[in-house]
Parts: structure tokens; sequence; C-alpha cells
């Protein structure tokens, strides 16, 4: 135990500021993640915190992160708010190879769900901009997911089951996963099932307009007034993960995970506004399918680290729009096969005097994605399917993106650190076209740069100050460049001309850390350049083969915006360790965001933040109360206005207290949190379903101790 | 341990179910035979006792000076969309397509032609999407709207919609579909539709009280956002039985429009009783239109044979049914007549004429 945690630490170079460091369990060997960089905005959820906390899913791990908030487009679909930014203006990575796709849509997305929370050992969030590290797409800010590790192998042969059994009552949801986990000759591995049946969702009533007190059209709710329709879903997921380490300064990876969801409606669409109660849009398939192999070593000289990773992830779904009172079925099926490369190198730390070091970190990565794309109408009384002449994309389009990075640390004595680095990327993109949809054949490429500076200056011992200067971009992609899709404001069709936005950041923040308390505040300004926006289109611009395009209330494409927009805003949180046991902490953010002319940015979050108050014994035992909070958000966008999720004149604010308890004895794990106690309705801005009404949660794991 | 890995190697595998295989629709059938009336009857419309009433809108008379109404945006005799992008054009678009493939022309449609139609009715928010929630304005209305579960069983005079015109375009999209005499489901649908038009362009108007952009839809459902003289949909159909009726239906989405205008033009609309008044023209002309529309189905039931009479016969059993209340509340003994055209065309004819004489 001792041995792979000193390996582990040699191997991250870094421990993170985790919670319950040292309340590990031995198959769960932790590797400290470092993809995220030191200096910059970032927060991390360890095992522990997952296990208090109970997640219903893992974009809801981040809940109490500072300057995250998770909006929710279906009970099955969440997605991350970075600094106001969030879906393709974001990027996720789990153990480092890039889960981003060129078919992520503007606006949330549903991609983070797709990642099982119980198979992650930690998360990390980096706010703001990264592309010289991350690449394209990086401008709000970087999820970073690392694995539960295998153990390191020492040529014996053990195993290590783990049953986790856990369930709500607000949704009724049962599941549970099944893992080993051990070591066989050479080779070390940790694996499992899961799967979870989740019901209906039931809140705390109804949010209302904040103009005229009428409920949003979104979602529709039971005779009860409580149970929100067009929410519940199912989901099986496993993974596998096999190491050896060939000597101690090797390491050989083989990992795989997949991820499949069943029957997830999408909530603002089942049924959509005005439409009966039983049409519905259910994504039938909700699959992805990641495996990846990588080669991490330790050589010693002056290229210290090196890490090569080869990676294949299929994304996969079925969407299915029913409308049985008409014996309509519309079928959406697309498939996206990403083929990823990545290798970085870290140096050694070189003196060039004794005030004086430097060390340079530098990479290349790439990714081609292959895309099809079918689309069918079928009548279901008839027996009769016809297939559309395109999918929501163009079948056979092609999407290679990459580029190739250095990043410089330059020590200056004991209190000074500078950090500068750039990226050349690249971007190119190919659309065969359709001429029955007249669509175009599109051949694009750009190669955007990025570049960050930054400087930390430890003032005091406890103290830090920090400055940032970051230039990120994000290439349009397939789904800007070619989709045609019903979305939450209304219809969105190509626009083949647009180019790559860029984010130029400036940050300032400062941390203060003594032994009971730790202290962090940023404040950021971001200039979005060429920001892709939704630009309302008339009927008449509409592709003329595309009647849903002009039948739609309100139709729309991605335009680089003239002239810049704004996001700005200040990010907090504080964690005390008090006396006899008991802790707190605290996160607040407010963002505000507008583009040019003056508009308010799209789907912006409210100020928001937490407040928790624990008490841990040494016998085991956690408890904590919680406040979640979130004031109200006024300032729409014109896609806000037409869209069916945002109550007329904004979303309420709202205040939600949760109460925690964790037993952790022996090799047994038991958590429960009753959710909203005073059972308040609220909805997070933005979302097609209002949060859960007030109800239990809990988790029992059960770890049989090792022969 | 060796379970587990089977299984999570069989669910690394489990791939995804396969894509919809397309299918066809059924094979034509045989053709019944049928003959059109030639040449097609005419029906000379002759209006000139049919003055308009003291509280029309007419924007074609010097300029609506003559009337008793304010002067207003529509007094230039052309439609002025409050917003140039009306969704409802895209649902007229779509029936004129069905329109081509199933029954204009004298086309005898075959099975693909049902499904093609289908599929342009059943677009994304298209016309099919409408038709669900389609609520008869001049029924009371129901305590939730019509897309409420139960409220169309609970409603069904008020659901039209969802309870009589969806289950006929159903039925004869789906029989369509097999080859069965094609002629007289594509009747029932035009007779559907012709209704779903009418009352779309009606309960327009009534939402265009808090909705002002609804007041531009009301004037698209009846043409098809088109100038006067070249209507598309429910109003092409009519101008070319009569232009007169045509211009009357079309001068009274003038006055929908001149309402609105006058009345918070972006706002909550508060005169109810100018609302009510311009509806109440609306609805006269457009009744008059369909009238038209059953009197040449009516007229061509002497001189058409086979499947083309049996179409006819189909669009009457239809569409006739609906017009009933409309004509009970203006003279039940004449709806009666009209109601008994199975049995004496001439006799629904001339209660038809006296129903609704006027736009």
């Amino acid at each position: 135990m001792r041995r792979w945690g000193l390996l582990v630490l040699l191997a991250a170079g870094r421990v993170g500021a985790q919670e319950d460091a040292g309340a590990r369990f031995e198959t769960t060997v932790s590797s400290a993640p470092a993809e995220v960089p030191s200096e910059r905005a970032a927060s991390e959820v360890r095992q522990g915190d997952l296990e208090r906390r109970l997640p219903r899913r893992a974009p809801d791990a981040l809940r109490f992160e500072p300057g995250v908030f998770i909006q929710q487009t279906a009970h099955g679909q969440a997605s991350a708010y970075l600094r106001g930014l969030t879906g393709q203006q974001t990027v996720l990575l789990f153990d480092g190879v890039r889960l981003n796709t060129s078919t992520w849509r503007q606006g949330p997305n549903q991609y983070f769900f797709t990642l099982d929370a119980a198979t992650v050992d930690a998360i990390e969030v980096l706010r703001g901009g990264a592309s010289t590290r991350f690449g394209s797409d990086a401008l709000g800010g970087v999820i970073s997911a690392t694995p539960l590790e295998a153990p390191v192998a020492d040529g014996r042969f053990r195993l290590s089951p783990v049953l986790t059994l856990k369930g709500t009552t607000a949704d009724s949801e049962a599941g549970g996963r099944v893992s080993v986990s051990g070591t066989a000759g050479p080779v070390g591995f940790i694996g499992g099932v899961g799967l979870r049946r989740v019901g209906l969702l039931q809140s705390a009533g109804t949010v209302r307009s904040p103009l005229d007190g009428r409920p949003p059209d979104v979602p529709r709710f039971a005779p009860d007034g409580r149970t929100q329709l067009g929410t519940g879903f199912n989901e099986l997921t496993a993974d596998g993960r096999f190491t050896v380490h060939p000597s101690a300064s090797h390491e050989l990876t083989l990992a795989s995970q997949a991820y499949r969801q069943f029957d997830a409606p999408r909530t603002d669409q089942c049924p959509p506004a005005f439409a009966r109660s039983d049409e519905c849009l259910t994504y039938k398939e909700q699959f992805r399918t990641l495996t990846w192999a990588s080669w991490k070593a330790r050589l010693g000289v002056d290229v210290e680290t090196l890490k090569l990773t080869a990676s294949w992830q299929r994304q996969h779904e079925v969407r299915e729009g029913a409308r049985p009172a008409s014996f309509v079925l519309n079928t959406g099926r697309d498939v996206v096969d990403t083929f990823g490369a990545a290798f970085t190198l870290g140096s050694r730390s070189f003196l060039v005097s004794d005030a004086v070091q430097w060390s340079l970190q530098a990479g290349l990565d790439s990714y081609l994605d292959l895309v099809d794309s079918q689309a069918f109408v079928s009548f279901t009384d008839i027996a009769v399917t016809r297939q559309q002449s395109r999918g929501q994309y163009v079948a056979g389009s092609r999407s290679l993106t990459g580029g190739l990075f250095a990043d410089a640390t330059l020590r200056l004595g004991a209190r000074l650190t500078v950090r500068a680095g750039g990226r050349v990327g690249w971007a190119s993109l190919s659309s065969p076209g359709d001429a029955a949809s007249q669509s175009q054949p599109i051949a694009a490429s750009w190669a955007p740069l990025a570049g960050h500076l930054g400087v930390e200056w430890a003032v005091a011992s406890p103290l830090s100050l920090l400055v940032n200067v970051d230039r990120s971009f994000r290439a349009p992609n397939l789904d800007d460049l070619t989709s045609r899709q019903q979305t939450g404001p209304g219809f969105q069709f190509e626009n083949p001309a647009l180019r790559p936005e860029t984010a130029l950041t400036a940050e300032l923040g400062a941390r203060l850390r003594l032994d009971w308390l730790s202290l962090e505040g940023w404040g950021f300004q971001t200039w979005l350049d060429g920001a892709m926006l939704k630009q309302p289109r008339d009927v008449a611009e509409c592709p003329p083969s595309s009647a849903a395009c002009g039948a739609s209330w309100f139709r729309y494409q991605l335009v680089n915006a003239v002239g810049l927009s704004e996001v700005r805003g200040v990010e907090g949180s504080v964690r005390a360790r008090l006396p006899s046991g008991f802790g707190a902490r605290a996160t607040a953010a407010y963002t505000w965001g507008q583009g040019p002319g003056q508009v308010p940015l799209s789907r912006i979050p409210p100020a928001n933040g937490h407040l928790e108050l624990s008490w841990r014994h040494d016998f085991g035992f956690t408890g904590a109360a919680v406040l979640r909070w979130a004031g109200p958000q006024t300032r729409l966008a014109l896609a806000d206005l037409s869209d069916a999720r945002i109550p007329l004149g904004g979303t309420p604010g709202y205040a939600v207290v949760d109460l925690r308890a964790s037993l952790r004895v022996s090799a047994v794990v038991l958590s429960l949190v009753l959710e909203n106690l005073f059972d308040s309705p609220w909805r997070a801005h933005g979302s097609s379903i209002n949060g859960a009404g007030r109800g239990v949660m809990f988790l029992a794991t059960f770890r049989p101790p090792s022969p | 341990m060796r379970a587990l890995g089977v299984l999570w190697v069989v669910l690394l595998c489990a791939c995804p179910g396969p894509s919809p295989v397309p299918t066809d629709a059924g094979v034509d059938g045989a053709d019944a035979g049928g003959t059109f009336c030639q040449p097609p009857p005419a029906y000379a419309e002759v209006l000139s006792s049919c003055l308009p009433l003291a509280s029309d809108y007419t924007p074609r008379v010097s300029a609506s000076s003559t009337d008793a109404w304010p002067a207003c945006i529509s007094d230039t005799n052309l439609f002025t969309p409050l917003n140039p992008n009306i969704s409802s054009i895209a649902r007229v678009t779509a029936f004129e397509e069905i329109a081509a493939l199933l029954w204009r022309d004298g086309v005898r449609p075959s099975p693909d032609d049902f499904v093609s139609a289908r599929v342009a009715y059943a677009v994304d928010q298209g016309i099919d999407s409408r038709v669900q929630r389609r609520e008869d304005v001049h029924v009371a209305e129901a305590p939730m709207p019509c897309s409420t579960a139960g409220i169309p069983e609970q409603y069904p005079e008020r659901c039209a919609g969802p309870t009589k015109l969806l289950p006929v375009l159903n039925d004869a999209f789906a029989k369509g579909a097999t080859g069965e005499n094609p002629r007289v489901h594509a009747a029932r649908i035009e007779a559907a539709l012709t209704w779903f038009f009418y009352l779309s362009s009606l309960s327009e108007v009534m939402s265009c009280t808090t909705k002002p952009q609804d007041c531009d839809s009301s004037w698209a459902y009846y043409a098809g956002g088109t100038p006067r003289a070249a209507p598309l949909g429910l109003g092409k159909t009519i101008r070319a039985l009569g232009v007169e009726t045509h211009d009357r239906v079309y001068d009274a989405t003038l006055a929908v429009r001149c309402w609105r205008n006058l009345d918070h033009e972006t706002g909550v609309a508060t005169d109810l009783v100018q609302r009510d008044t311009a509806r109440e023209q609306l609805d006269r002309a457009l009744l008059r239109g369909v009238a038209l529309i059953v009197r040449q189905r009516l007229t061509e039931l002497g001189c058409t044979t086979g499947e083309v009479h049996a179409a006819n016969l189909a669009f009457l059993e239809t569409l006739l049914p609906w017009l009933d209340r409309a004509a009970r509340a203006r003279d039940p003994v004449q709806a009666s007549a009209l109601q008994g055209w199975t049995l004496d065309v001439p006799a629904a004819l001339a209660a038809l004429d006296r129903l609704f004489p006027c736009p």
C-alpha cells in the first residue's frame, strides 16, 4: 500500500488538496491528477467527496465547486457552465483523452453525463481559457476526470471485489455496481459493471415566472403537480483498466469504458411546449465507448517524463421523436468515431543559477472524427419508413483537430514563478454536402494560435498572488458548419462560413493557505472575438429544402459576432477546519456576459454558491448541512426569450438545504443525503427540469477484506 | 471475475440497435375508373345584393374611408405583417405540396404519393403538429388546452383538431398508402385540411389578443401570406370559385390586422368588441368560401362517375357534418335540408345558398 502510494506520488508530481486525503481504500490508489496547471483557477472533487455528496450523475459532482453551474436540458442530460460557457466552449478529458467531438452542439450538451461517476477517482475543473495545453474549445475551461487506478502488480495474485448499491426516492433510482481490482502476475487491473434504473423525477412543485407568476411551458407535470413528465432513463456502464509496469519507471495501460444510456427523454421536448402530452423526443440510445492505451515513463534524463496515448472513441446516439396520435416516428442516428493520439513530454528542472531554474513541457495531439448521420421518418400504422436525404449532420463528414504546444516554467528565486506557453493548432473539416437537401460541400482549414503568460508571486508563506493572461480559441466544428436541428430556442441551420472564435482572458487571483484555513478568490475578464452567437434568421433565409425550418417559431444560424463579446465575473471559495472536528466550506460566483450591441449572452448563470457546515468524528462519521443557492437571472438573450425552458422574464432564484451523513466502518461505507429538506421548488437557469423535491439518497459500499 | 470479464466484453460490444430500414407503401390499386365533369360546372357568383355590413371593414372602398373603422395600417389594402417571419406560411406551402400530390389537376395518387404527402404533412412543427391541438373557437373553452391529456375526450367539440380532423387524416393517409380508392382518401384529406385552415384562421384571431403576431398567422393560414390576387392554400381554392368571396375574406383578414393596429399593437389587446367584429366578418366570409367549395362538390355529383364520384361523396361526407354547427345556428330547417344532401342534392344546394348567401 505504502509502495503504491509512493509510486503514485512520484508519477503524479503533485498532491491534490483533497478533503479526505488518507481516507482511501487499497484498491483505489489515487493518481493525483496533474492535467490542470496549478497556477490557474482550479478546484478538484475526489472520490471521497462523491461518496458523501452522492451526485446523481457526473456533472452533479461539480455542483459545489466555485464558478461551476450545472444546467439540465433533461433528467438524463446535464452540462457544466464554467465562467458562463459550456458544451463545445469547454473541454472534457478522461484520463487525459479528449472527449469533445466535432458534433458537440452549441450550448449545453449531455456528454459529461456519459461519464460514470463511480469509475472516477477525481474530477478537476480549470476555469478560464486553456487552449495552449488543451487545444480547441477550451474557452470557458476544462473538466478533467481521472479514473480509478489499478493497483500496481507485485507478482502475486490478489482480488478485491466491491459492491455498491445506490438509491434515491425523488426519482426512484435503483442501481449498483460490482467491481473488482487486483493483480495477477505483472498485471494490475480494475474494472466493473454498473446499472441503474431511474424513474420520473419529483420536484417540489412549479417554478413560476417573475413577471406573470405563470409556470414555464416545460416541463409538463403529472396531475400531482410535482412529478415531471419526460424524465427517467436506464443506464448500463462497464469499464476495465489493465496496467503493467515493465520497470519502476515505465507504465503501460490499456483501458476501456462503455456507457450505455437507454430511453432518456429530452424533457423540454417530451412533450414540447404546446404539444400533446404524448409527444416525446427520446434518446433511445446514448452510447459512448472509449478505449485507449498509454505509455508513461519517467526517464530520469533531461526529458524526465513522457506520455504517449492512443485512443478510439465512439459516440453513438439514436433519437426518436414520437407523435403517437399521428403514428409518426422521426428517427435520427448519429455515429462519430474519433481516433486520437497525444504525446507529451516534460523536462527536468534546469538550474541557471542558484535562484533561477526552468522546465519545459511540450506535446502534440491530434484527433480525427469520422461522422455518419442518418434520419428516417416512419409511419407506424402502415409500417412504412422513408430515409431522409441527410441526417442532423451530413454522412461522410470529417474533422481533424490538434496542435503542437510548448509550456515553460521559470522560477525566479523562492517567491516568483513565471509561466508561458504557446500552441499552433490545426483544424481541418470537410463535408461532402447533400444535393437533395441543398447542403453545401465544405472544406475548411484553420491554423489558430493560442498562448498564455502567468506570474505567481508568493507574497508571504501562506499567501500567493496570481496573474494570468490567456488566449484560447475554438474552431467551428461540424455541428456549427453543417447541422440542421430543432433546439430549445428554435431551429438551427448550418453556416458554412464560420471562422474560429478566440477568447482573451485576463485573471487575477489570490490564495491563502493556512493549516486551518484555505481561501481563494479570482476575478476575470474574457473578451470573445468573433464569438459564435445565435443570429435570428428570417423564414426566407431557411434552406429551401428544410420545411421544418420555415415552420418553426424561431430560426437561427450561428454567426461570428462583429465586435467583442465580454464575460466577466468573480469566484471565491473558503474552507476552514475548526476545532472538535467541525469544518466549514463556502463558494460563491458571479458571472456577467454581454455580446456586441449590449445584448446579454445566452444563459449566463446567475450568482450562485453554497455554504457547508460539517462535523467529522474519528469513528468514521461525517455529517454536514449544506445550503445551495442561486440568485435570479433576468438578463436574457434574444434566444432565451424564445426558449420554453426559461420562464417569462427569467428564472427565479432559490435556496435549498441538504443534510448529509456518512459512516465509514471497516469494510462498509454508508452514506445518506436528505435532499431539499424544506421541499423548495427550484430550477437551475436554462434547465428543462426543476430540481428534485424533498427526498432521500443513499449509498452503501461493501468491500470484503482481502484474504 | 471471469463472469465479470465476460459481462464487460459483452457490454463493450453491445452494439446499437439496427437502423430503421426504409420500407415502401403498398402497390397501386386497380383503377376503378371514373370520369370528371366535362366541362366542369362553372358557378357564376353574383353578390350584387350582398352589401357589406355596416360593421365591416372595407379597404377596397375608398381606402376604408366610408366604413365605420378608424384609419389604420390596413387602409392601404395591403396586409402589413407585424413580424416578417410567419411560420404558418410553411404549413400552407405543405398544403400546396400535398394538393399537388393527391388531388390537384385530376391526379390519381399512387400509394407512394400518399406517403410523400404524409411526410409533408408530418414535418416537425408542420400541419400535423397544429391539427393535434387545433381548437374550434366557436365552442366554449375547455379548462385546459386541448394538448392536455384527457381534455380532447372530455371536450370533443372544442378540441376539433384531435377529435375530428386527426382521425380522418390518419385514416385517409393510411388507407391511401395501401392503394385503396386513392381519390376517395385524397378527397377526405382535402376536406379535413380545408376545415383545418378555416378553424386555424379564426383561432389565430383569438390568440392574437395576447400574441400580436398571431394576426399574421390568421392571414397566412387563409392565403399563405400572399398578395390578394395570388393566394395559396384555402384562399386559392376559394378564389377559383368566387373572386368576390375571396376578396371579402381578404378584406376580413385586413380587418383583423386593422383591429390589432389600433389596439395596443405590440402588447395585449383590450378592445375585444372590435376584435369580435373583425372575427365575425372573417368567419362569415370564410363560411361563404367553404360553402362555395361544398357547392362545387354537390354540383359535381351529377356529372362524375366511378371513383371520381366516390371522391366527391367522401369529401362531402367528411366536411358537411362539421359545417352543420354554423348552418344550424343560422337556420335549423335549412341546415337539415343541407344534411339531407344524399337524398336530395338540389334541395341541399338551395339550402346551402340560403344559409351562406353572402361573404
